[in-house]
């Protein structure tokens, strides 16, 4: 099996363009063929394989003989790590800034993630063992979020970021994800479903502000991602059990709440050149109107039911796929690379 | 007609643009001189990023499936010969229709009508069997002597699709397609059915084989980029079956499935397949660094995995937490060590990741900085008018 591409035939082409030098053609073979096989990937792939499995094997280890080990042991050693992980991260800590702090060390980040989640661990496990918290559980959850934001806000991390949010979401009395959402949660409870619009607003209220006025501006792309999905979604269900026809001033109110936040996105996806906020705007956007249009289709008299099903969906799918196709267009605008007009595959 | 659906270009020049972007990277070409080769070499296909190929794949799908419904409505419900000859037709229409008038290259939506015209028309012609052919033989159901002539048709329509719009689903399909008819020759005989999984193994030698001519007689032209999806299809699927075919735990479990046992027993030529499922990982292993072959090197790691699965199903040496530990703590050891080791590349290795300007040389960077960049030429493939220059992948935002 031949080795590597060559790329004897790039360099000839070109070499026959013009386009490089003959030097720099054989500097580059030259360095092509001296190129080491790179094991990085697969490298870094194998330790992270081999410390989740020795982690888990010391999990059931540990809990097999936690009677001879005692939990303060245990206590102890989840405290020590954490505080060793969290010491590494604050000493590799970029100063405070308002805009995106630069990358210092890799490890650090992931230790900083790290502690987190023995925080988390140690948490429940002293909640567990000891019943620190009693029943107050909403402490217990307010807890994490009340460390995770000024930590993630302090070290200018993302990731923990996330997790305060979801740890205050779930002290709102549900677990924000963006899968977890439609699977994990029913709405079943009408309170639950405001909180959750409430929330998802405010936190969406939270990133467009921080997008707008440059404070921590990458931390908008975690406040919309959740927020949008938790608003969004629970607008979405509480519609489906709606219907218009038993409340329509609720229902349409709730249609326009969607569609507006559906703009919020469709700003944000314009302004940071994002496709993921562009097809969530559009997916959610797509949702509000198909309900509306199928609330109203049902009301036509029972033949042309049929016919307009037949027609509409059908249109609504190519209108999606042409959506995705001029999508290009519309995230950057109308001053699209100059083609002449005649022929353009989109006009 | 030419074979290749696309712009052969198109594939040469995003490959070509990607080595570029590399060489720029490791400091060997320039920014000024980048961008030239760039207006020399422009992507004038329509391909957007991922998520969006994935979207409109699906959305492609959904109305396909409408339209197929629609054609079975208009053509009658009482034929649906004639519904699917409609539907086919116009899935292959409108898909060379895309791509020479509108330029899409794999950008979901021609990837979900070259599917759905194959299915339909692999459907019609196990149709044109069930219903014209097979009743008169007096056979209805899909019995192995009759799924010959079926299979072989597919195939070979599979493999000039593929070897038209250089598909690596389709090659994968054809693949199978093949692999599939060598087995069922296997199963139908006693004999046959004791070597099949040295006939498997031959028939994924002979894709290997096959997959070796094609890259020979391919590399250096300006088709070895059109079909490097394709090729590399052929290959993983080769080297995948090549190994399955000789795993003892599916050699004995495929074996007690065909006696119809409820427990797998012993099979015979066991220490054979002990000798495969234990070596082919660490040939795959040992060739892939030899021979600096990325995908050999990550099927054999798998490879391993299965074996050492394998073995595990059959004889538990240890208990599993204390082997995930013992596991883990050689893991990490010698991932860490390798790591530290590879730091200065040796033989020929090394852990630095690839894109890095590994051996700075301000040599490399003064030439690469002085060299003329000429003006890109303004012959090239811009009179084709319209053109969408977007390749969208190249933003990498979401």
């Amino acid at each position: 099996m031949p080795a590597k591409p060559s790329t004897d035939l790039y360099l000839a082409d070109l070499q026959r363009r013009g386009l490089l030098s003959p030097d720099q053609a054989a500097a580059i073979a030259a360095s092509e063929s001296a190129q080491p096989f790179s094991l990085h990937y697969e490298l870094r792939a194998l330790l992270y394989l081999g410390i989740t499995l020795l982690a888990g094997g010391l999990g059931v280890l540990v809990y097999q003989h936690i009677d001879s080990l005692g939990h303060g042991v245990i206590i102890a050693v989840i405290a020590a790590l954490m505080a060793a992980c969290f010491t590494y991260a604050a000493r590799h800590r970029a100063p405070f800034t308002w805009a995106a702090a630069p990358r210092t060390s890799v490890g650090a980040d992931y230790l900083l993630l790290l502690s987190c989640l023995l925080f988390v661990v140690l948490e429940g496990y002293v909640q567990y063992q000891y019943g620190i918290f009693g029943n107050r559980y909403g402490l217990a959850t307010a807890l994490p979020a009340l460390v995770f934001l000024p930590l993630a806000y302090y070290f200018d991390h993302r990731g923990v970021l996330a997790m305060g949010l979801t740890a205050l979401a779930s002290w709102v009395g549900l677990t924000v994800a963006p899968l977890a959402v439609l699977t994990k949660n029913e709405f079943w409870n009408e309170h639950i479903r405001g909180a959750a619009m409430a929330l998802g607003i405010l936190f969406m209220a939270v990133g467009f502000y921080s997008e707008h006025q440059g404070r921590k501006a990458h931390f908008a792309f975690t406040y919309l991602l959740l927020g949008s999905n938790l608003a969004l979604a629970a607008l979405a269900t509480s519609l489906m059990e709606l219907g218009l026809q038993e409340q329509p001033a609720l229902a349409l109110s709730y249609v326009v709440v969607m569609l507006a936040l559906c703009a919020g996105l469709f700003w944000y996806a314009r302004r940071t050149q994002s496709y993921w906020f562009l097809v969530l705007a559009a997916g959610y956007a797509y949702f509000a109107v198909g309900y509306v249009l199928v609330e109203v289709v049902i009301l036509l008299p029972h033949e042309i039911v049929f016919m307009t099903a037949f027609l509409l969906f059908p249109l609504s799918a190519l209108l999606v796929v042409l959506f995705f196709i001029n999508i290009r267009k519309i995230l950057h605008g109308p001053t699209a690379p100059p083609h002449p007009p005649t022929s353009s595959p989109q006009a | 007609m030419k074979i290749p659906a696309y712009n052969t270009d198109w594939a040469f020049n995003a490959a070509l643009r990607g080595r570029v972007a590399r060489w720029q990277r490791q400091q060997l070409v320039g920014a000024e001189q980048r961008a030239a080769i760039e207006a020399a070499y422009p992507l004038e296909y329509y391909q957007p990023a991922w998520p969006l190929r994935v979207g409109l794949f699906v959305f492609t799908c959904i109305g396909l499936a409408l339209a197929s419904g629609f054609s079975l409505m208009i053509t009658g419900v009482n034929s649906p010969f004639g519904a699917g000859i409609l539907f086919c037709a116009a899935c292959f229409v409108l898909l060379e229709f895309l791509i020479k008038e509108q330029r899409f290259y794999h950008a979901g939506v021609d990837n979900a009508l070259l599917y759905s015209g194959l299915a339909s028309a692999a459907g019609l012609i196990y149709y044109a069997f069930s219903e014209y052919l097979w009743p008169l033989r007096g056979g209805y159901h899909l019995d192995l002597g009759a799924s010959y002539l079926v299979l072989l048709l597919v195939l070979a329509l599979l493999a000039a699709a593929a070897l038209r719009y250089a598909d690596a689903l389709v090659t994968a399909a054809a693949c199978l397609a093949a692999l599939l008819l060598v087995a069922l020759f296997g199963l139908n005989s006693q004999f046959g059915q004791m070597l099949l999984p040295f006939i498997m193994m031959a028939a994924a030698g002979g894709l290997l084989l096959l997959y070796r001519r094609l890259a020979q007689r391919l590399a250096g032209t300006y088709l070895a980029d059109y079909y490097a999806n394709c090729l590399l299809t052929l290959k993983v699927l080769g080297l995948v079956v090549l190994y399955l075919a000789g795993n003892y735990l599916v050699v004995r479990e495929g074996n007690a499935e065909l006696h119809h046992q409820f427990t797998s027993s012993q099979i015979p030529f066991a220490p054979v397949f002990y000798a495969l499922t234990a070596g082919i990982p660490l040939v795959y292993i040992v060739l892939g660094l030899r021979r600096a072959d990325r995908t050999l090197l990550l099927l054999g790691l798998l490879a391993l995995a299965f074996s050492l699965f394998t073995l595990r199903h059959y004889r538990s040496l240890l208990p599993p937490e204390v082997a995930a530990v013992a596991a883990g703590v050689l893991l990490t050891a010698l991932a860490s060590a390798l790591l530290r080791a590879l730091r200065p590349a040796r033989f020929g290795l090394t852990s630095l990741p690839d894109d890095e300007p590994r051996h700075f040389n301000l040599e490399n960077l003064i030439q690469a900085q002085t060299a003329h960049a000429p003006d890109a030429p303004s012959t090239g493939g811009f009179e084709f008018g319209g053109g969408h220059s977007g390749g969208g992948g190249a933003t990498g935002q979401f």
